[in-house]
């Protein structure tokens, strides 16, 4: 046989079993004064170069501490952290987004922030409307890496070719419908997307109604006469050919930016959160201008700004000091926000904010002047959501789809919400 | 011979076999357990596991209606694509068996669907494949027909998936395959004697001869049916739409587990799926004795 036998066999192995014992007993002494964490994140190609940048710069700037990035999609991403929040080895710092979070928090997976204000974390220059988004029962547990709002994103071209004119920043249903028909009679492309089953715009509605989504039980508060008005509205712009046929929008509900109407060039009006303007204008050739998203003619706001997405100190962290140090620089850090911009969000530092301004692109700077123009146009940041509120927007983006197929009469469908979302509570409780 | 002798003698056997028993008590046979416990609790994968009895399976029974919503999804799904993927499978191979020239690359292509079928890959393509604007549509445009929104319409969306799991008809192709060489060619020979029809000879021997093999792709693919789960997870965008008629019982146990943070419930969903299967393979098995027969048997 070979000269390679089995003697010769076990020895090659032991060896290399004994060398990796070796290495694996060296490689942890060496390593010892290092502190290692890890950041772990839902993105984008984009946003992933971007947050590698800063992980390379901190590590640079502070030697002791070495980051480790991790990233996911943000469908992938919930799945693994709930399997690491079992497996009791999530990182140390990890990304959340308002509403989703509240959850993490009720449950315990994420730890407060306050012991460590002033000392590790600096949260001098951060706005308040920040931070008391990421506070609950008094406590901090998030830091605000981005705030956001509703925003309609509407094609100029098809706009201008219809000599469009409207008020971006009070136009209300009847004002849609108008342009909606104008845009489809002039060029013959749908005039919007058919927001039926988007629980975002249901949202808003419920709020300009005068009503909450939730009350301070924890109940759900929108009535079945609200829910029905809203399916209404859209119900009307679709029999009017303003929006694609129902069959059609039933395929769209949650789909991805890059099926939005807008982008697909199948209508001229998509509905989005602010910091996807960016991305919905890479994919596009024709211009985004930006609007609120529509009301009633009393014009009670409905849309929030609210932070889209925190960093938050997970309940597995190894080194609770260090993780605040990296928190801190990436919410402060001159160098490190000028790498992430305004990917996730308009910052809430405002010299960070002010640091920005002389760089952005054209799509940046109407994001920015979005911003602008919706203050004191928003109503304030409602209480933490209930647990069961993520299941609650699933629910309706379901139901809804009943109304888009004409399965079932508007009424009937906006009571099987109400029941279905007392049912959840209830469980959820 | 003792245990003990007999022990020392397969002693090496167990030795080489440690690392796959190793993998098997902690990948399988403990993950298995713990659901069991989990099946009984709420559990919510933060906080410690609450023993509750038998509660999620009073809800799942009596309060629960996407569970049921998800039993029957699945059980059409299965009762459509078991039989039609089968008859499929074994048409391909009859037509293979025929002594065609470059069998083997034939077979090789016919496999490929299979090995290509559980991804997720082909999942996207046949939400492109299927779309309202899409391969088919266009295809059935040629011929004046307006086809349907497939993916949108919960009245046509499941079909979608039926029929990409008729086309990943490979192995069962492969096993029928091999079933149809093993049938001794001087039953047909006689039969051809006597004057027998083509479909005389199909029902009279190659279906009796190949029931074994029947009968094995049969209970495998049910299994696999029940369990399946990546496809309607992509085309439905992991919520079982439109309108939950792509809810499969694992697509709904999975958004219970990892979107609604209820493990324990999950759990007991799970072991319900376990029963499910164990059930109806024991119902396949009882009724083969009526209509499957080894040729080893006697009698």
């Amino acid at each position: 046989m070979s000269t390679f036998n089995r003697r010769k066999f076990l020895g090659t192995a032991a060896a290399a079993a004994g060398s990796a014992a070796i290495l694996s007993a060296t490689g942890n002494s060496a390593f010892a004064q290092d502190r290692r964490i890890r950041h772990f994140w839902w993105g984008n190609p984009e946003r992933d170069k971007r947050t590698f940048e800063v992980i390379r710069l901190f590590n640079e700037k502070n030697p002791g501490i070495v980051v480790a990035g991790e990233t996911l999609g943000s469908a992938d991403y919930f799945t693994r952290l709930t399997t690491q929040i079992a497996g009791r080895n999530m990182a140390d710092a990890i990304q959340m987004g308002y509403g989703v979070m509240f959850e993490y928090i009720n449950r315990g997976a994420i730890l407060p922030l306050d012991e460590h204000i002033g000392k590790s974390l600096d949260i001098s220059q951060i706005d308040e409307s920040a931070l008391s988004a990421g506070r609950v029962d008094g406590k901090l547990y998030a830091l605000s890496i981005g705030a956001n709002s509703h925003v309609s994103l509407y094609n100029t071209r098809l706009f201008d070719a219809a000599s469009i004119t409207f008020d971006p920043f009070g136009w209300t249903y009847d004002d849609l419908k108008r342009v909606a028909g104008e845009v489809t009679k002039a060029t013959g492309v749908f005039g919007t997307d058919d927001n039926t089953a988007d629980y975002q715009n249901f949202s808003d509605y419920v709020h300009q109604r005068g009503e909450r989504l939730f009350d301070d039980e924890g109940n759900f508060g929108a009535s079945a006469e609200t829910i029905a008005d809203y399916f209404a509205i859209w119900a009307d712009l679709r029999a009017a050919g303003a929006t694609p046929p129902g069959q059609v929008s039933a395929g769209l509900v949650g789909a991805e930016l890059s099926n939005w109407g807008i982008v697909t060039g199948q209508t001229a009006i998509s509905y989005a959160w602010s910091n996807q303007m960016v991305g919905v204008q890479n994919l596009m050739q024709d211009k985004v201008g930006a609007a609120m998203f529509p009301n009633t003619p009393e014009m009670i706001p409905g849309s929030i700004i609210q932070p889209s997405q925190f960093i938050c100190l997970s309940r597995d962290t190894v080194d609770a000091e260090a993780t605040t140090t990296y928190m801190s620089a990436f919410v402060n850090d001159p160098e490190m926000t000028a790498v992430l911009g305004l990917e996730r969000g308009i910052p809430a530092n405002a010299q960070v904010r002010a640091a920005l301004q002389p760089k952005l692109t054209e799509i940046e700077a109407t994001s920015v002047a979005f911003f602008d123009g919706i203050q004191g146009k928003t109503m304030d940041l409602a209480p933490p959501p209930p647990s069961g509120a993520q299941e609650i927007e699933a629910m309706f983006e379901r139901v809804a789809v009943a109304v888009l197929l004409e399965q079932a009469p508007i009424p009937d469908v906006a009571n099987q919400i109400r029941r279905e979302a007392e049912g959840i509570r209830r469980r959820a409780r | 011979m003792s245990i003990r002798s007999k022990l020392r003698r397969s002693w090496p056997g167990y030795v080489f076999l440690t690392p796959w028993l190793i993998g098997f008590f902690l990948l399988s046979i403990f993950p298995i357990l713990a659901s069991l416990y989990l099946a009984f609790t709420d559990y919510d994968a933060v906080n410690a596991p609450v023993w509750v009895g038998l509660e999620n399976f009073q809800y799942m029974f009596e309060f629960d209606y996407r569970f049921w919503q998800s039993l029957k999804v699945t059980f059409l799904f299965v009762v459509l694509s078991v039989p039609a993927k089968l008859i499929f499978a074994l048409i391909v191979a009859m037509l293979l068996d025929k002594g065609i020239r470059a069998v083997g690359w034939y077979r090789a292509l016919f496999y490929l669907p299979s090995i290509l079928g559980g991804s997720i890959a082909v999942a996207i393509l046949w939400r492109q494949l299927f779309n309202a604007d899409g391969v088919i549509n266009s295809a059935l445009a040629v011929f004046g027909i307006q086809g349907p929104y497939w993916l949108s319409d919960p009245n046509y969306s499941l079909y979608t998936l039926v029929v990409l799991a008729i086309w990943q008809f490979g192995s069962p192709m492969l096993i029928f395959l091999a079933g149809l060489r093993a049938i001794p060619q001087d039953l047909y020979e006689a039969a051809e004697i006597d004057a027998a029809t083509p479909s005389r000879k199909f029902f009279a021997i190659t279906v009796p001869m190949l029931a074994p093999v029947i009968f094995f792709n049969l209970v495998l693919q049910m299994i696999e049916a029940f369990k399946s789960f990546s496809g309607a997870f992509i085309i439905s965008g992991g919520t079982g739409a439109p309108l939950d008629s792509l809810l499969f019982f694992t697509v709904y146990l999975f958004n219970e587990a990892f979107s609604y943070f209820r493990m324990g419930y999950a759990s007991a969903l799970g072991w319900v799926l376990l029963i499910i299967i164990a059930a109806f393979t024991a119902i396949a098995f009882w009724t083969s004795k009526y209509w499957v027969h080894y040729e080893n048997e006697r009698g």
